[in-house]
């Protein structure tokens, strides 16, 4: 108690509350532009933290770790690509609720789902952080594994119209994310003698190429003349979150924020995985499944308070064990260590005060980034007005430069073009570009584990369903997959009558 | 000619076509050392098999589904509405491989203005300051990446 009273007394310091927006416009910026992610920022903003006391350094940069979580939620729903990975799964509805004119609210919801979210994710880092880390000791590779099998599972929700689709879209993105070095064996994998592959297809590059280029070039049959509706001013604003869709969005964002806060404290994972397992969750339990993908807010509220509940959560391993939960937690433990604190069992102990005055600015993090959100959203959906001539080729030199600067290469440029042209024949085919992202983000995660887990086992499969963490996760997948099977074939069989 | 197909049917061949050439590839282009049955190889193998056989369930998928759509190539159809729209695409996508061709000798600023100018006259945008604000933006993009956040740039 003594401890969080010295907490609280360390960040009621007026300067707190002048750099905790600072770092939230910067993240929200950062997080907003496609290429440029979270990770980047913090790194950027570590040298102007040299001279700034503990907790204000570490306020600011996780403020803009929250901000850059939040802001790329705002080109997946407007321009149909997400800033970061993490807001992958914002995708699926966000931009149908953009194409049906409810860009204000869908960008509303994006930010009231964040931040509670982010609220909930802070107030476990604050009051359950040692019995979640306890919680997480007990993850190995089987249980990894099947976490990763968890998350693929998604699939089948995503695939309403073919499940070979889904699957093959799958396929696709575990391939993609097989090329470059095997970290565990050393030998390359599909490079075609091109050195440049060895360290693989950067997430981010695929993203921008899969969803970026390829919305272009799937408008690239835009006509001005015939295709540009002109909306006023006020009818963009005017459409705003109704009191029954704030009812409906409350269970999706607390079934989000507790799946955000739980995959968040997994170290490994991150608030991409914890986005689309909560839509999946989420379209499940739904009583109308089928409105999900074709803009539904509740899709955007389980999916954006996902992410920021895992924020918080990532927190909870690097601060209790002193193990990142993820990249930006990563960089961040290093500021910690710059600002002298050695995240770990001890930091408690040792540096109690400021540890609690950083748990509890998160909570002030949260509330400032609503307050800013809310101001700034007004502005953001007046980008749908923008004549697409205009926007397109705005939205281009965003791409490249950012696909650029992710490796400082060209090289990159030409990814990002093979993906979205591939992506654009794909899409035109009617396949879903998401199987191919979940391949992406979840094959690395699936493959590392399942060959650890498999070396323990000396080649038993019984690994996986013994442990009861992982036949669980196992089990709810399975689960998961038949019972969108049950209802696509209900569904089928109602239509064909 | 006459040609029934549907978009299972051309996906399906497609992508059975590309599992098979890559399942052959895997030997050449994944060489390890381990002599355990889970190996460097094994992922690749479970991809590039499973793409082989969900597309030839797609295609049989294709075969068997009743809504095929049905093409008759002729003369006309290479000046038909549709394919002009088609090669309006494919003329898009050229405008991105030249620049990803232009980008390094010329640099971000002059290689990216050509872009610009090029995707504007294409959609055949006629108000000057339509040009003015896509134009602008680069030099932003440019000031902020390398100048604000020192991120380096073409």
């Amino acid at each position: 108690m003594e401890q969080f009273l010295g907490g609280l007394q360390i960040l009621a310091q007026w300067q707190n509350f002048l750099i905790i927006p600072l770092g939230l416009a910067i993240g929200i910026v950062v997080g907003a532009i496609p290429g440029l992610t979270s990770d980047l920022g913090i790194i950027l903003c570590i040298p102007l933290t040299y001279g700034m006391d503990p907790t204000m350094a570490i306020l600011m940069l996780l403020a803009i770790y929250c901000g850059g979580t939040y802001g790329g939620s705002i080109t997946a729903i407007l321009i149909n690509t997400p800033g970061t990975s993490a807001n992958a799964a914002t995708l699926f509805d966000g931009y149908p609720m953009t194409v049906k004119g409810q860009a204000f609210k869908a960008l509303q919801m994006a930010l009231f789902a964040s931040t509670i979210g982010g609220l909930l994710s802070a107030f476990a880092l604050l009051f359950l952080a040692p019995q979640i880390a306890k919680i997480t000791l007990l993850f190995g590779p089987a249980e990894y594994f099947a976490l990763a099998v968890f998350g693929l599972s998604v699939i089948a929700g995503v695939s309403n119209n073919s499940i070979f689709k889904g699957l093959i879209g799958a396929c696709i993105g575990l391939f993609m994310a097989t090329v470059g070095v095997d970290n565990i064996s050393g030998a390359t994998r599909f490079i075609f003698g091109q050195r440049k592959l060895m360290a693989g297809i950067d997430l981010i590059i695929a993203l921008i190429g899969m969803f970026a280029i390829s919305e272009i070039l799937m408008k690239s049959k835009y006509n001005p003349k015939t295709d540009h509706k002109t909306i006023s001013a006020s009818a963009i604003t005017k459409d705003k979150i109704t009191k029954d869709e704030y009812c409906r969005c409350w269970k999706p964002i607390g079934l989000g924020s507790l799946i955000g806060v739980i995959i968040g404290a997994t170290p490994g994972t991150g608030g991409g995985l914890a986005a689309f397992i909560a839509y999946n969750q989420t379209k499940q339990a739904s009583k109308h499944p089928e409105t999900f993908g074709h803009g539904e807010i509740e899709g955007v509220a389980a999916s954006e308070s996902a992410n920021n509940g895992a924020c918080g959560a990532t927190m909870i391993p690097m601060l209790t064990l002193g193990v990142p939960g993820d990249g930006a937690t990563a960089i961040l433990m290093g500021a910690f260590m710059l600002h002298g604190m050695v995240p770990g069992p001890t930091l408690f102990a040792e540096q109690g005060n400021i540890l609690y005055a950083i748990m509890l600015g998160l909570i002030v993090v949260n509330v400032f980034m609503y307050v800013i959100g809310s101001g700034f959203t007004r502005f953001y959906a007046h980008i749908t007005r923008i004549p697409y001539e205009i926007l397109a080729p705005i939205v281009m030199t965003f791409c490249i430069a950012g696909a650029y600067s992710t490796n400082n290469r060209v090289y990159d440029i030409y990814i990002i073009l093979i993906f979205g042209i591939v992506a654009y024949f794909l899409r035109r085919m009617d396949f879903q570009l998401v199987p191919i992202l979940l391949g992406i983000v979840l094959g690395p995660l699936a493959e590392k584990n399942f060959r650890r887990a498999m070396v323990i086992s000396e080649g038993s499969f019984k690994i996986f369903f013994t442990r009861p963490i992982s036949c669980a996760f196992i089990l709810i997948a399975v689960g998961s997959v038949l019972l969108f099977a049950w209802k696509n074939y209900k569904a089928r069989t109602v239509r064909a009558k | 000619m006459k040609i029934k197909y549907n978009a299972e049917i051309i996906s399906g061949i497609v992508f059975a076509v590309v599992g098979a050439a890559l399942w052959l590839l895997i030997p050449s282009q994944i060489q390890t050392m381990e002599k355990s049955a889970v190996n460097a190889q094994t992922l690749p193998r479970i991809a590039i098999g499973g793409m082989f056989l969900f597309a030839v369930g797609l295609l049989l998928e294709g075969l068997f589904s009743k809504e095929k759509k049905e093409l008759v190539v002729t003369g006309a159809s290479f000046r038909s509405e549709g394919f002009k729209k088609e090669l309006r695409s494919i003329v898009y996508c050229l405008f991105l491989v030249v620049y990803c061709l232009i980008v390094e000798p010329l640099g971000f600023v002059v290689s990216t203005i050509l872009l610009v100018l090029a995707v504007m006259l294409y959609y055949g945008a006629r108000k000057w300051y339509y040009y003015v604000i896509p134009l602008a933006m680069v030099g932003v993009v440019y000031y902020v990446f390398r100048v604000m956040l020192h991120v380096s740039l073409p």
